[in-house]
């Protein structure tokens, strides 16, 4: 993500700015011990520093513990261990992190890319090395698209399409908003998933107003005047928290009184954290499932093992991230000694494989065959589950 | 009719903006008006201060209720003292080991820009690795509610103690220049620094102090922005150049023009939106300012307090 706002009287800071942040990566490897037994490695591409870099490390603290509990288990044929590429969210960047994970022949999946932008820009690099990449997050509908030819491309969770109808019902039928104010942030998955909630709200006869505001504008006083001003029941904002929390701070300074919801992007402690009081009662859809709400056994193992190798609780997209990972090590596992990419990329096509988040198998063109969309509230400062959106409907 | 109709609620936050674009921009032009350089890490002494407040604000707060009182005075007091000290520093710092060696070399202008975005970019890497890059969130320090309506726009005790705050430095700063010996000092290096110097005023001294004076208001700023908003190791860049772009619009070396030329951008800015989709926030500014510049090339006031150069 962290798309500057580029300013043409300053040229020469906008260029410095651009190799300042230049991508770090870093390389690291759980332990792995097992005499002769070949060894593989699962890839992780996604932000692991910069503004989004808390839904990266959720997924990659995940992929690890997944990855170390199969090698401690000593099942498999094979050591695993893990290789990560940052690309700070960052469409930019997404290639080059791509190339890294590429690069390294014992890489065999991929868990990601994270955000939808980077996905879009890596994925034409995966399907020329045939290399599966299964991301637990990137939901922008058009990835799927066989138009595209991301022909190894796969995801655990609904596309925004599915997000963005779910998401236009609830405030709709459960909400019963007459009228909904839409901003989004200008990145691929913010204009996709504001594109869809758009055309459900206006077959559900909602009247809908629309604004953008780039990501990592710094004031939002203007916007959330606008939106005050503008008398609507309900604002929904597309995007990620580093830039939703200003948002909020911003809305509570106005007397605005409507429902205010986002999606997965801010679906995260991290946004109650940035935007301390004025996130109390925000809503947001998720195609995700959150642990810290859960109440089955096999979750709240994963909740106390993550936490227990994270040293945090574990944040969105975590619980998505263990299961992506362990349908890969799931696909890997018959292969025995003889892991190749393409036998990866073979192998998820048939996979049929209980997670933690649902029962994972893949339509040919990568989605996932179940599709529930929660809806969660922050309500005394922390964020507690709804239920899906089919059942707030149903009521 | 866009405009009038919500007048007063785009008016409120953009004065707000505005007066922080405002204290920014007096450093862009102070230093300018001694030493002719536009001094582009001033937006990471502007950081600084927003992280420097962060830190106090966490160590006085902690995770506990929401002050009040006469404790939230005193908290907020704290911050922004301690934000403009660090701003202060790192700015000193910045003049004696950044640009006072090019000083002495005779370094050419150009040299001085180059080390100034070198210095920048340091900085604001420095504190990523330091702090983090994640966004960061300055604890409440009061309960901010509405204190008054005027014209059905609401004002907030957040927005009041910006403004009040900033005005008040901004006086301060007003009343240092004009009427003390530092004051006269900074003006006579000014207006011609080597007559200053025969004159018997300590050039390096007065232009460490310039420095100095501008880092407790970037500093200070940095702090008021980063409890309006959120603190974050980049947070300087667009506030930066927007100030420097103020500093411009009212005549760069000018600070009652710097003052203005903030103010004017932050409403300009705010109001603008009433019309036009967000998207359009940053190009309205520098489109106001080709324009005020295309009619006054020098500035709304004029280059007053250096020659020009």
């Amino acid at each position: 993500m962290h798309k500057k706002t580029v300013i043409a009287a300053a040229p020469i800071l906008i260029g410095t700015l651009a190799l300042a942040s230049c991508s770090s990566s870093k390389s690291s490897s759980s332990s792995s011990s097992g005499g002769n037994k070949p060894g593989y490695t699962i890839g992780f591409q996604g932000p692991l520093t910069g503004p989004n870099a808390q839904l990266g490390i959720n997924i990659d603290n995940a992929v690890k513990l997944a990855v170390a509990q199969a090698n401690a288990s000593g099942s498999l044929p094979f050591t695993l261990k893990v290789a990560e590429a940052d690309d700070q969210g960052d469409p930019a960047k997404g290639p080059t992190a791509a190339q890294q994970l590429i690069g390294n022949s014992n890489v065999v999946g991929v868990v990601g890319p994270t955000f939808s932008g980077a996905t879009k820009a890596a994925e034409p690099l995966f399907a020329q090395a045939n290399l599966a990449s299964v991301s637990a997050s990137a939901t922008n509908s058009t990835l799927t698209d066989p138009a595209n030819g991301f022909k190894t491309f796969f995801r655990i969770v609904p596309p925004d399409s599915a997000q963005g109808t779910s998401a236009a019902d609830y405030m709709a039928k459960v909400l019963k908003a007459k009228s909904v104010y839409l901003i989004d942030d200008k990145s691929d998955y913010g204009v996709g998933l504001c594109g869809n909630i758009k055309a459900q709200l206006g077959t559900d006869g909602v009247q809908v107003t629309g604004d953008s505001v780039a990501a990592g504008t710094n004031d939002y006083s203007a916007v959330a005047t606008k939106v005050a001003n503008s008398g609507t029941q309900a604002l929904y904002y597309c995007g990620y928290y580093a830039d939703a929390a200003p948002l909020a701070k911003a809305m509570k300074n106005t007397p605005y009184t409507g429902k205010t919801l986002s999606d997965d992007g801010t679906n995260d402690p991290k946004f109650i954290a940035l935007a301390g009081a004025a996130s109390e009662g925000w809503q947001f859809t998720c195609p995700c499932l959150s642990a810290a709400a859960a109440t089955d056994a096999t979750t709240m193992k994963f909740v106390t093992d993550y936490t227990a190798s994270a040293n945090q609780p574990p944040g969105t997209y975590s619980p998505e991230g263990y299961d992506v990972a362990n349908t890969l090590i799931t696909v890997m596992k018959p292969l025995g000694t003889n892991v190749t990419r393409a036998g990866v990329a073979e192998g998820l096509k048939t996979v049929d494989y209980k997670g933690l988040t649902k029962q994972i198998k893949f339509q040919p063109n990568g989605e996932v065959t179940e599709k529930a969309i929660y809806v969660y509230q922050v309500q005394n400062g922390k964020i507690t589950e709804l239920g899906t959106v089919d059942k707030l409907i149903a009521g | 009719m866009c405009l009038s109709q919500h007048f007063w609620q785009f008016l409120i936050p953009g004065i707000t903006l505005g007066c922080l674009y405002a204290l920014i921009a007096i450093g862009y032009t102070l230093v300018y008006g001694v030493l002719q350089l536009i001094n582009f890490a001033h937006s990471e002494v502007f950081m600084t201060g927003g992280f420097a407040g962060l830190f106090v604000c966490q160590a006085l707060v902690g995770t506990g209720k929401v002050p009040h009182g006469a404790q939230s005075v005193s908290y907020m007091l704290a911050g922004i003292c301690c934000s403009a000290v660090f701003g202060a520093i790192v700015a000193f710092l910045l003049e004696r080991v950044a640009y006072r060696p090019l000083r002495r070399r005779n370094a050419p202008r150009l040299i001085y820009l180059i080390t100034a975005i070198g210095a920048s970019l340091f900085l604001f890497n420095l504190a990523g690795k330091l702090f983090g890059r994640d966004k960061a969130n300055i604890p409440d320090l009061y309960t901010d509610g509405v204190v008054f309506t005027v014209f059905g726009a609401q004002v907030r005790v957040q927005q009041l103690i910006i403004v009040g705050a900033a005005v008040a430095m901004m006086l301060a700063l007003d009343t240092v220049v004009n009427r003390t010996k530092l004051g006269a000092g900074i003006r006579a290096v000014a207006q011609d620094s080597q007559t200053a110097s025969l004159m018997g005023v300590n050039i390096n001294r007065v232009i460490s102090q310039t420095f100095v004076i501008g880092g407790l208001l970037g500093g200070a700023a940095g702090f008021l922005f980063g409890t309006y908003l959120n603190v974050h190791y980049q947070m300087g860049f667009l506030p930066g150049i927007k100030a420097f772009a103020a500093a411009v619009l009212g005549g760069i070396g000018n600070i009652r023009g710097a003052m203005l030329g903030g103010l004017l951008l932050g409403i300009v800015e705010s109001v603008s939106q009433s019309c036009m989709s967000s998207q359009w926030i940053d190009v309205v500014a520098f489109v106001v300012l080709i324009l005020v510049l295309m009619f006054r090339p020098t500035g709304i006031l004029g280059q007053r307090l250096g020659r020009a150069a």
